[in-house]
């Protein structure tokens, strides 16, 4: 690691401030990525600004029927939170998968997105639960679909001088199931993660998200699954299609962690698992 | 049997305090006055020919003391064929190739400097495995050699010929084991120094003290004699530091130009770049029986590619045919291995040295005999099981054996069947795997020995200073508990001195399970010679012949029941004219023998340890993720010096053994680690673990300190090869490489069932 230098403000109004003096400056949170990059060499930032001392960004409030969530928010906090835990269980339990309850102490939800890993165990609940970024600058604010957030694997639409918030999160319709696929039980990054949300009404899909990390240049949407599912009922063969589908949309790649066969089959069965948690 | 006063007792390991508290002073907190940071430039290319070393950025940045390369040392090579040298200076045989070195105020900048060399190559072929490296016209790696052909070990005994002939049942497989790290916690690390007069001091967490001496003398050209090895906390080791690897002399010759102390400390991916292996193997093994269960023959034929340098991953054949050859009763072996060049990683010792491997294979083919014979695999094991007292046609002498007791302990468990999983998809599955370990060393230099001394200071302290190196295994403390035995102390009053060259008497290093055995039998002559000169002494005060007096909670009696204090005999002895101190010394080197070079045949250790493990899995069938439920293990120790500390080898084999087994694999390209940390390279965690039951066999060996035997090694070995036995019960597939990975088991239930 080389010498930087390193700010701690303590309002996003000085964080803003910083970033466009020094628009190179790269953000800290819990530091669980960027700390590894920078011992690595693959990212030798002169200066660190830290996001720790920042109360904006923490927190989980409602706010006129949707919520809140600070992107400073760490995971041991979703873990924690009664009011996470009644609203988001699905979101709650993707927050406890991650790494170890040490890494979790300092990772946040902000971090684990900016990172913008196709791996996050966050992203594809939060896609699935239609959570909208919310973007602020010295230029103004603006609010994008997280589904739009991602540009590709370390790339995200932030722009020079704008930081992620907050997220808000609707109030959420039906319920949602994250699954993890990894080989060890902790300390494992997601060979495949996905989430589904599925509002029923009488036994009928009225609206169906089907998201999937690590399977893609970028977490994504499995659209066409979920139009498939959208105004059906499950049935056994239903959900072994839907997982079929959701494994045609994807497309992964060979890497270390697992090849794209064995990929696109857990996405297959994984999709039909958690379909059938959801029935 | 006697009552025992410390020995068999469960006692904390004496050191566990320290290190959980922090307060240890390992390798790593190491600091002396002045003391600078060193960092190593590798090379870029798995074979190449240095055309051009320019250091001068490095040298230039603010910071840098200085840098060397293999102009600074005189042309020296070392390793047991002499093939390797501390700073490559032509060419690069592998990613793991040292080329330069930097010292430096901080490791920091040293680590920055090390990237402004600039070094040009000519890029030459490489070849990355062992048919290749066998071809003809292969670039030839090592280049005072004609081919990169190493050498070829072969054991014989009996007519496989024969065996075959007489065999009702024949199986045949191939097995592919894979690389694997150490991962100890604590990297390498070492401090050197040398003083005005050219003496080096190293702080250093070597397994081998002495032997390194040796080879940094050899390795530097300069006399071992000055050469000091001091050993601070080591943080494991598990095999890696038993041989000499170039960033031992890499130190010494950055702290002579440096003219200060230096420091070179491992980041985690230099430990797996540069560290050493544990040896792959491509296997082929055959294997018969007759229809009444008995094993006709075994038939070996293997390959090890052991990277561009040769370590201990070369000798590992030499366990690996003992397993062949000695485990469990078989009339007809031929086995070959054949040991080869490429640009590769280096391969070392490792935790078992060839029986991870050797387990596995022998394991699977006993269990497809079984299987073909329609026989219980345990009942099977148990017919051909080794006995005591028996010599075995390789010419081990097995004297204690409780290798039908551990299988008989599992047969008992194994009579509660299995609980069928939850869901269909999920399918459970048991298997049983075996391994015989050297039970107290292995003669593989002229010594096996270890050295003893024993004091008893005027206030009844006691210190044991032994040649032998503690590296968490918990030698410290059943090193303690048999002198507090022998003499008659609390264990609190021993300490254990281990860590100065200087100081301690000579011993080969610690591997081959032989600390307890070796080292422990050489405390408790010595500490048998101090008890003798207290009863000398205690003769006097007491009145009562020496033979007759016995020692008792720090107190020696007489007959007739007068009694005086420990400290009281020494002081007395001591303050008197013409007093003397009471000082026990002792070498044990055990009755064995080398084996002979051509034929392999010869008693290489004085006792033998069996263990027997059963895993009970749980596989799922939609994704191949395998999770063991429970992990039975019955070992013939010997006896327990300490059971809790063999609880603890047992349990920590059994992580180590799991993830050989399920996770752990470094994964290479063109002879570059593409894991080197612990996101990628898998290590079992806590979380991962099963239930373990431990059984501890006591055979009570005639030659082992309190019927003692090694216990070191066997808990990682047979790990691999009970689980894939367990795998193939539950859902019908041999599963032939480990690490045998979610992806790796779907893959072969998909080929099943594709028919």
């Amino acid at each position: 690691m080389k010498p930087f230098e390193h700010f701690a403000p303590d309002s996003v109004g000085e964080v803003l401030d910083l970033l466009q003096s020094i628009p190179k400056a790269k953000l800290i949170a819990g530091g669980t990525d960027l700390l590894l990059q920078m011992k690595q060499g693959s990212a030798q930032p002169d200066t660190v600004i830290s996001l720790k001392n920042v109360e904006e960004l923490r927190g989980f409030a409602t706010r006129k029927a949707r919520f809140r969530l600070g992107a400073g928010m760490t995971l041991r906090g979703i873990t924690r939170s009664p009011e996470l835990k009644k609203h988001f269980p699905g979101l709650v339990y993707a927050a406890s998968v991650v790494a170890s309850e040490q890494i979790r102490s300092l990772a946040t939800v902000g971090g684990n997105i900016c990172n913008a890993s196709p791996s996050a165990d966050l992203i594809p609940p939060l896609l699935a639960l239609d959570a909208v970024a919310h973007i602020v600058s010295r230029d103004g604010q603006r609010d994008i679909p997280l589904a739009d957030f991602f540009k590709g694997p370390g790339k995200t639409i932030l722009k020079s001088g704008e930081i992620l918030l907050s997220l808000f999160l609707p109030q959420p319709s039906g319920n949602m199931f994250y699954s993890k696929h990894a080989p060890r039980q902790f300390m494992d990054l997601a060979v495949v993660g996905v989430a589904v949300r599925l509002q029923k009404n009488q036994g009928m899909v009225r609206e169906a998200r089907v998201a999937l990390g690590a399977v893609g240049p970028t977490p994504l949407r499995a659209k066409k699954t979920e139009a498939l599912l959208t105004g059906k009922t499950l049935t056994p063969k239903l959900m072994l299609e839907a997982g079929e589908m959701a494994a045609d949309e994807c497309s992964p790649i060979d890497d270390i962690r697992g090849s794209a066969w064995y990929r696109k089959r857990m996405i297959k069965i994984h999709v039909r698992r958690n379909l059938e948690a959801l029935l | 049997m006697k009552e025992f006063s410390a020995v068999g007792k469960r006692i904390p390991k004496t050191d566990a305090p320290d290190k959980v508290t922090g307060r240890a002073t390992y390798g790593q907190d190491f600091k002396l006055p002045g003391m600078l940071h060193g960092a190593i430039r590798y090379s870029d290319h798995a074979h190449a020919r240095i055309l051009n070393i320019d250091t001068s950025k490095a040298e230039a940045l603010e910071g840098v003391k200085c840098v060397v390369t293999a102009d600074d040392v005189p042309e020296t090579r070392f390793g047991f064929y002499k093939d390797n040298m501390p700073l490559k200076k032509d060419v690069v045989r592998s990613h793991r190739d040292e080329i330069a070195g930097v010292v430096a105020v901080n490791e920091m900048i040293a680590r920055q400097a090390v990237k402004l060399i600039k070094i040009e190559y000519e890029i030459l072929p490489a070849v990355f495995n062992v048919a290749d490296a066998m071809a003809e016209n292969a670039p030839l790696i090592q280049p005072n050699r004609d081919s990169n052909h190493l050498i070829t070990n072969t054991y014989n005994h009996g007519d496989v010929e024969q065996g075959e002939a007489e065999s009702d049942v024949v199986v045949e497989v191939t097995c592919k084991l894979p690389y694997v790290n150490h991962a100890s916690m604590e990297t390498c690390v070492i401090v050197a120094k040398f003083d005005h007069s050219q003496n080096l001091t190293l702080w250093s967490t070597t397994q081998i003290p002495f032997l390194l001496q040796k080879d940094l003398g050899a390795a530097l050209g300069m006399s071992p004699k000055n050469i000091r090895i001091l050993q601070p906390t080591i943080g494991g080791a598990f095999g890696r530091e038993l041989d000499i690897y170039p960033y031992h002399p890499i130190a010494a010759i950055m702290a002579k130009k440096a003219q200060v102390p230096v420091r070179l400390c491992f980041s985690r991916e230099e430990e797996f770049r540069a560290g050493p292996q544990r040896q792959p193997v491509e296997v082929t093994i055959r294997a018969g029986a007759k229809n009444n269960g008995d094993l006709t023959f075994r038939d070996v034929s293997m390959t090890l590619d052991v990277g561009a340098y040769v370590s201990w991953g070369s000798t590992t054949p030499m366990v690996m045919m003992e397993t062949t050859a000695s485990f469990y009763r078989v009339p007809h072996v031929r086995f070959k291995a054949d040991c080869v060049y490429t640009n590769n990683l280096i391969t070392g010792a490792m935790r078992g040295y060839g029986n991870p491997q050797s387990s596995f294979y022998v394991e699977s083919a006993m269990d497809m005999l079984a299987e073909k014979l329609g026989m219980d695999p345990i009942q099977f094991r148990i017919q051909n099981a080794n006995q005591p007292n028996t010599i075995t046609e390789q010419g081990l002498k097995i004297t204690s054996c409780g290798l039908e007791d551990c299988l008989k302990a599992l047969a008992e468990r194994a009579e509660t069947k299995l609980e069928p999983a939850a869901q269909p998809h999920l399918k459970r599955g048991r298997g049983v795997g075996g391994t015989l370990n050297v039970g107290g060393g292995a003669r593989i230099y002229r010594s096996d020995g270890c050295g003893a001394t024993v004091k008893v200071d005027d206030f009844g302290h006691v210190s044991l200073i032994t040649g032998s190196t503690e590296i968490g295994q918990g030698s410290e403390t059943v090193l303690a508990q048999m002198v507090a035995e022998i003499l008659s102390v609390p264990v609190d009053d021993v300490r254990v001195i281990n860590s100065d060259t200087d100081v301690k008497m000579w011993d080969v290093g610690v591997h081959a399970s032989r600390t307890t055995f070796i080292a422990g039998n050489a405390a408790c002559l010595a500490a048998k010679e101090a008890l003798g000169q207290i009863f000398e002494t205690a003769s006097e005060l007491l009145g009562a012949s020496p033979d007759s007096l016995k020692a008792e909670n720090g107190q020696i009696i007489a007959p007739d029941g007068k009694s005086v204090s420990l400290s009281k005999v020494v002081r007395s002895r001591h303050f008197r004219s013409g007093g003397q101190m009471v000082f026990g010394q002792a070498f044990y080197d055990p009755p064995t023998e080398l084996v002979d070079k051509d034929s392999y045949h010869g008693n290489i250790s004085p006792a033998y340890g069996f263990g027997m493990q059963m895993a009970d899995v749980e596989v799922d069938t939609e994704t191949g993720q395998v999770r063991v439920l429970k992990l039975i293990c019955a070992k013939d120790i010997g006896r327990a010096i300490n059971p809790m500390a063999v609880e603890g080898q047992i349990e920590g084999g059994a992580q180590m053994g799991l993830g050989y087994a399920l996770s752990e694999e470094v994964v290479i390209k063109e002879g570059k680690v593409m894991n080197p940390n612990f996101v990628d390279y898998r290590l079992f965690t806590s979380a991962d673990m099963p239930e373990i039951e431990n059984i501890m066999i006591e055979s009570n060996d005639p030659e082992g300190p309190f019927g003692a035997k090694g216990i070191g090694e066997m808990g990682s070995s047979c790990v691999a090869a009970a689980v894939t036995n367990a795998i193939y019960d539950a859902v019908g597939v041999r599963l032939t490489q480990p690490p045998m990975t979610p992806e790796r088991v779907l893959a072969a239930l998909d080929t099943k069932a594709a028919g």
